[in-house]
């Protein structure tokens, strides 16, 4: 058995997607492996929320979106974690992050008060993202960054084949992203589920990720980062305003920083 | 069924030896209110997190041609209101599920239409006026044992409803996207929510009337997201208002002597001032 074998693969043929007439993504190609790190970049408009809305059945697409499982992980349709970039949402809600985390695990109504099982489960994941003290916050009262950790800590607990965020960083300044990056990787390598990143920040992509999809309405390359995050094809799809450099490899991996579309 | 409820009234002549519990008027008028109110406050809470107060009045102005459907085709209005209020809250979810146009107007035009349907037939019938008063203002002291069953009827399926579908429920209330990629059934969970509100705004309706039916639903769950910080709180303490402001409010309505339906709405406001005082002064963080 080979190692390509071994691995699920969320394969997507031949995708398209249109919307009011318009085509927003056309014939893309891609394959997501488990235990691997995707990244996903492309200009502002690319298509890369209505790709991960595809992936998650949101929007009416033609072509296919296949998920191959190993063998030995038995059959069943994959399970897809989501963390979006913003979460619009009351912020008067009465709710605590344990209330969140029982509405999609347990039973019976939180009203009757959280099983022990989702106290565990969510006192659990929480520690993992390093938020374990915001058990008991109500979730309107979180900030940005501590509410994206709860929500990934939220992904992660149901045990994703495949997880998909959009832009995890965003909102969070560079020491928070930084951490959040290493501890993604941390988690990612321990559970072993495929990660889709979308990101505008190429110094988390070649930082963290095995593999790099261009997407600008259709592919415009992919393959392992190294390979793909040349000046050339930057400079192809952002249109020439990617100002690339390259870190001395200080840190013992050399990595490049974009400054795609003119923002920091 | 009946023989269930002169138990009933034999219990609470044992348990409440007050002057005010007396006539049986107002032994069907506490029982109607303790089994509408928990029910109708219940529902209230997601409610008042989806922004449905308009859409809760809206069913209940659906009333107005509720009933003159009801005289219309000879049949007991009680049923018509519920069955005209259940048609018109799955026709507003699936009109607004299908068009890019805001939800209030979407309730706004249903709402209007409704309104002048109903005035339209009454107008051209002689003497359905007075038959539509009771409805208008509602009065718990002339609730019937056949209208006190179905509001035990209701409240039971509210309480099985909201046992099965609450976590989904809240779940939609706090981002739609969110809880369809959570396997939140999102249409179904729409369309039942709103059939149930129906049923308990046309039973309230008994209660409070038409003009304040939206009040027995949202102003206890407004009232405890005043302080609740977590669902349970919250859910506890819109069923304890909604209990403690119908039962004050019908005590206090037998020794003013004013309408009960209104003095119940005006406890629970009470109570809605209150916890928004406390509010105010409770120190952020």
């Amino acid at each position: 058995m080979s190692a390509e074998e071994r691995l699920h693969t969320l394969s997507i043929r031949n995708l398209s997607v249109r919307r009011g007439g318009v085509e927003i993504l056309a014939g893309v190609d891609a394959d997501i492996r488990c235990g691997e790190v995707t990244a996903l970049i492309g200009p502002n408009g690319a298509g890369k929320t209505t790709l991960l809305q595809a992936i998650l059945g949101q929007v009416p697409y033609t072509g296919e979106i296949r998920f191959c499982r190993a063998r030995e992980h038995g059959e069943g349709v994959p399970r897809i974690g989501y963390v979006p970039q913003q979460l619009p949402f009351d912020r008067d809600t009465p709710l605590s992050v344990l209330d969140f985390f029982a509405l999609s695990q347990q039973r019976y109504p939180v009203f009757f008060g959280h099983s022990r099982r989702v106290r565990r489960s969510a006192q659990d994941s929480l520690d993992r993202a390093g938020v374990g003290h915001l058990l008991h916050r109500p979730l309107g009262r979180l900030s940005g960054g501590e509410f994206q950790r709860v929500l990934f800590a939220l992904a992660v607990r149901d045990a994703p084949d495949i997880l998909l965020l959009d832009e995890p960083v965003s909102g969070v300044d560079v020491a928070g992203a930084e951490q959040f990056c290493d501890f993604l990787s941390q988690v990612q390598r321990s559970s072993k589920f495929g990660l889709l990143l979308v990101s505008h920040d190429l110094s988390v992509v070649t930082r963290h990720a095995d593999q790099v999809i261009c997407l600008n309405r259709r592919i415009v390359c992919r393959g392992a980062t190294t390979e793909v995050l040349t000046p050339e094809n930057l400079a192809s799809m952002y249109g020439g305003e990617a100002h690339l450099f390259r870190h001395a490899p200080a840190d013992g991996h050399g990595h490049l920083h974009g400054l795609p579309e003119g923002k920091g | 069924m009946e023989g269930v409820l002169l138990h009933v009234f034999g219990l609470m002549e044992r348990l409440l030896p007050f002057s005010f519990a007396e006539p049986m008027f107002m032994k069907r008028a506490l029982l109607a209110l303790l089994l509408i109110a928990p029910a109708a406050a219940a529902v209230g809470v997601p409610l008042v997190q989806f922004r449905m107060a308009f859409f809760s009045d809206a069913i209940g102005h659906s009333a107005f041609t509720g009933v003159a459907l009801g005289i219309l085709l000879g049949v007991s209005p009680s049923w018509t209101v519920a069955a005209f209020g259940a048609f018109v809250a799955v026709a507003i979810t699936l009109v607004k599920g299908h068009t890019d146009l805001s939800t209030d107007a979407v309730i706004g035009v249903f709402f209007s239409t409704v309104i002048a349907l109903g005035i339209a037939i009454i107008s051209s019938r002689k003497g359905l006026t007075r038959n539509l008063q009771s409805f208008l203002y509602g009065d718990p002291l002339a609730v019937s044992d056949a209208e006190l069953l179905w509001m035990a009827g209701l409240l039971f399926t509210v309480g099985v409803y909201l046992f099965f579908a609450y976590n989904r429920i809240l779940l939609l209330g706090v981002h739609e996207g969110f809880a369809r990629t959570k396997g939140v059934p999102v249409r179904a969970v729409e369309i039942s929510f709103s059939l149930i509100v129906a049923l308990v705004v046309t039973a309230a309706i008994n209660a409070v009337g038409i003009l304040l039916v939206t009040a027995m639903l949202v102003i206890p769950a407004t009232a405890a997201r005043n302080v609740a910080r977590g669902a349970g709180t919250a859910f506890h303490l819109s069923v304890g208002i909604a209990l403690l402001s119908g039962i004050s409010g019908l005590i206090a309505s037998y020794y003013l002597d004013t309408a009960t339906g209104a003095t119940v709405v005006l406890a629970a406001a009470a109570c809605f001032f209150l916890t928004a005082l406390f509010r105010a002064l409770r120190p952020a963080g």
